[in-house]
C-alpha cells in the first residue's frame, strides 16, 4: 500500500478503477467533472479495460448504466445536483430493477437559484428512489467507500450511491492510502450476478405486472433495504481486517464517553464536527459526534442505541425538508425515536446551504443555540 | 496546525503551487491538505488557495479565514488579502522587490525575475509558481532536496532542469525583512 495526495475526485477514480468496472457512462458536471475525465482517461490509456459511453444527458446515463448493469457488467457513473436530479425517474427503476449500480454524487445544491457549491439537498431528495447512500468525510473514506458500495450492491441487488461533497472533499487534497490490486481483488471478486438479461438466460427485464405481482416486488425491496444495514456493518469489518482502513460503520462516534448531547451530521461537515465536540468538552460539555455514514437505510436502531437515557440529540442538516420547519436527519431521527420509552429531546438546525462555510467554532455556537432550546 | 493562504489570479498555477508545495510537506513527514477555492474562474481574476500543515491528521473542512502564513502572488493583491484575514502573527509572503506596507514579518521574492532567467514563459509572461515554490519551501524550513525531488516527479525528463534552477534560485534569494518566525 502507498500514501498519495490528491483530490477526492481523483480517490474516487482510482477507487473505480481498482474495482475493474467493465463500463462507465457519464455526462460532466461541476463538481463531478474531474472524475468523468479521469475515468475516460484510464479507459482511454487501456489502464481500465472497459467501455466508456459518453451521452448526451443524466437521464441517459442512468438509462445506459441500469441497461449494462441488467446484462451482468459492473457499472459506475458519477453526477452531481441537477444532473443527479434529472436521474430521479431512472433511479427508481435501477433500485426496483434491483440494478446492483455503484454511483459517486458530487454533493452540490440544487437550483434555483444557481449556486456550485455543496449542500445535501440533491442526495437527501432521493431518499425514497430505493437507492442505498453512503456519505464519506475524508478522501480516504470516498476511495473506500467504492469498493463497500459494490461488495453491498452485488450482495443484495441494490444499486449504491457514493456521496461526497463538492469542492471541500472532490476538489480539496488530502493524503490517502492506495490498498494493494491483491487486497482489492479479494475484498471484491469478479462480479457474478445470479441472473442476467441474455438469451441463454431467459426471462425478462421490467415487465408490465398486476398488482398481485408488483406488490411483492416492492415490498421485498423494502424488506431487503433493512438488511442492507448489517451487511454494510458486516463488509466494513472485514475491509478493516484486510486494509485496516476503518472509518466506522453506521456511524462514526467521536468521544462517546460519558455523552449527553449527541450532534448528529453528515458529510465533511461531520468530520469538522469533531472540531466543535473538542471546544464544547473544553467548556465541560458531555458532547458527542454522530457521523452518520449510511443515510438509507437509516439506522435507527442503531441510532437509538448510541443514545443513553434522556440524551439530547442535536441535529445538523444541511438540507431542508420543506414543510417539517426543519431538515432531513431531524425528521428522520425523530420519527425513529418515537417509541423511546424515556426522554430522548431532539431539536435541530438548517445550515451550510450553496457551501455557507461551517468552521468548527461556528458548529460549536449552533450547538449551544441548540442546547439552550431544549432547557 | 500551520496554515497558509495563497492570493493570486486565474492563469498563474497557484491550485498547481498548493499541490505540489503539499507534496513536499508531505514528502518532510507532514499532514497537510489543500483547499482551493473556486470562483467563477477566468484568466488574470483573483483566485485564492489554502495548504493547512500539522502533526497529526487535519479534521477541518472549511475556508481559511486566519492564516498564519498570507502569500501574495503580486503585491497588487493585498487589499484581497488583507480582506480575507490572517492570523494577529501572521507571516507575509509576496513576489516583489519592495517591502509590503504592512507592519508584519514579512518575506520577499523576485520570483519574476527568477522565472525569467530559469526561461519559465508562458505566454510571452513569466510564470512563477515554481519560484514561488522553492521560497515557501525554505520558509518552512524544507530541506530543497525534497523540493527537487518533487519536481523531478511533477516534470521527468528535459522539464525538470528550468524548474529546478528557478526553485533553487527562489530559495536562496528569498528575503526575511524583519524579526519573527513561522510557527507551528
Amino acid at each position: 500500500m502507498k500514501k498519495i495526495l490528491d483530490t477526492g475526485n481523483a480517490a474516487c477514480a482510482l477507487a473505480v478503477k481498482a474495482a475493474k468496472v467493465d463500463m462507465v457512462a457519464a455526462y460532466p458536471i461541476t463538481p463531478q467533472t474531474s472524475v468523468a475525465e479521469k475515468l475516460a482517461a484510464y479507459i482511454g490509456s487501456g489502464e481500465l479495460q472497459a467501455k466508456y459511453l459518453p451521452v448526451e444527458s443524466e437521464h441517459s446515463v442512468m438509462s445506459a448504466v441500469a441497461a449494462a448493469a441488467a446484462v451482468g457488467a459492473r457499472v459506475f457513473t458519477a453526477t452531481s445536483s441537477q444532473g443527479l436530479l434529472y436521474m430521479h425517474e431512472i433511479l427508481h427503476y435501477a433500485a426496483g430493477g434491483r440494478l446492483s449500480i455503484v454511483m459517486a454524487n458530487v454533493n452540490r445544491a440544487v437550483c434555483a437559484p444557481w449556486c456550485l457549491y455543496v449542500d445535501h439537498q440533491d442526495g437527501v431528495s432521493q431518499r425514497d428512489t430505493g437507492w442505498i447512500q453512503l456519505y464519506a468525510a475524508s478522501n480516504q473514506e470516498i476511495y473506500d467507500s467504492i469498493f463497500l458500495a459494490y461488495k453491498v450492491a452485488e450482495a443484495i441487488n441494490i444499486p449504491v450511491m457514493v456521496n461526497y461533497d463538492g469542492f471541500l472533499l472532490s476538489h480539496s487534497m488530502m493524503p490517502f492510502e492506495i490498498v494493494d490490486q491483491e487486497i482489492i481483488d479479494e475484498f471484491l471478486p469478479v462480479f457474478q450476478p445470479d441472473w442476467r438479461l441474455h438469451p441463454d438466460w431467459g426471462g425478462t427485464f421490467g415487465n408490465v405486472t398486476p398488482s398481485d405481482e408488483y406488490a411483492p416486488f416492492r415490498n421485498r425491496l423494502a424488506d431487503d433495504m433493512i438488511k442492507a444495514g448489517e451487511l454494510i456493518k458486516n463488509y466494513a469489518r472485514e475491509y478493516k481486517e484486510l486494509t485496516g482502513h476503518w472509518h466506522g460503520d453506521l456511524f462514526d462516534v467521536y468521544r462517546p464517553e460519558g455523552g449527553e448531547y449527541f450532534l448528529l451530521s453528515m458529510g465533511s461537515m461531520a468530520a469538522e464536527m469533531e472540531l466543535a465536540v473538542d471546544i464544547l468538552r473544553k467548556e465541560g460539555i458531555p458532547a458527542t459526534g454522530l457521523r452518520l455514514r449510511v443515510f438509507r437505510p437509516f439506522p435507527g436502531a442503531e441510532l437509538s442505541r448510541l443514545l443513553p437515557p434522556d440524551a439530547k440529540l442535536l441535529v445538523f442538516d444541511r438540507n431542508h425538508a420543506f414543510g417539517t420547519g426543519g431538515g432531513v436527519l431531524l425528521s428522520e431521527a425523530k420519527s425513529v425515536l418515537f417509541d423511546r420509552k424515556d426522554q430522548v429531546k431532539i431539536t435541530g438546525q438548517v445550515m451550510g446551504l450553496g457551501g455557507e462555510d461551517l468552521p468548527g467554532d461556528y458548529l460549536a455556537q449552533k450547538a449551544r443555540e441548540m442546547m439552550e432550546v431544549l432547557k | 496546525m500551520l496554515e497558509m493562504r495563497i492570493h493570486g489570479r486565474g492563469g498563474q498555477g497557484v491550485v498547481t503551487l498548493a499541490e505540489l508545495l503539499a507534496k513536499v510537506a508531505m514528502e518532510a513527514g507532514r499532514e497537510v491538505q489543500t483547499l482551493p477555492f473556486f470562483g467563477v474562474e477566468r484568466r488574470g481574476a483573483a483566485v485564492k488557495a489554502a495548504i493547512r500543515f500539522d502533526s497529526k491528521p487535519i479534521k477541518v473542512r472549511s475556508q481559511s479565514y486566519r492564516p498564519d502564513i498570507l502569500v501574495l502572488m503580486h503585491e497588487n493583491l493585498l487589499p484581497i488579502g488583507l480582506a480575507d484575514g490572517f492570523a494577529p502573527e501572521a507571516v507575509f509572503v509576496s513576489n516583489g522587490t519592495s517591502p509590503l506596507p504592512v507592519a508584519q514579518t514579512q518575506w520577499l521574492v523576485d520570483a519574476e525575475r527568477i522565472a525569467l532567467e530559469s526561461n519559465l514563459i508562458i505566454g510571452g509572461k513569466p510564470f512563477i509558481n515554481v519560484p514561488m515554490l522553492g521560497a515557501l519551501a525554505r520558509i518552512l524550513d524544507i530541506p530543497f532536496d525534497l523540493v527537487a525531488e518533487t519536481i523531478r516527479n511533477q516534470w521527468p525528463g528535459e522539464k525538470a532542469a528550468p524548474n529546478l534552477k528557478a526553485a533553487q534560485n527562489a530559495y536562496n534569494s528569498v528575503q526575511q525583512i524583519k524579526g519573527g518566525r513561522c510557527h507551528e
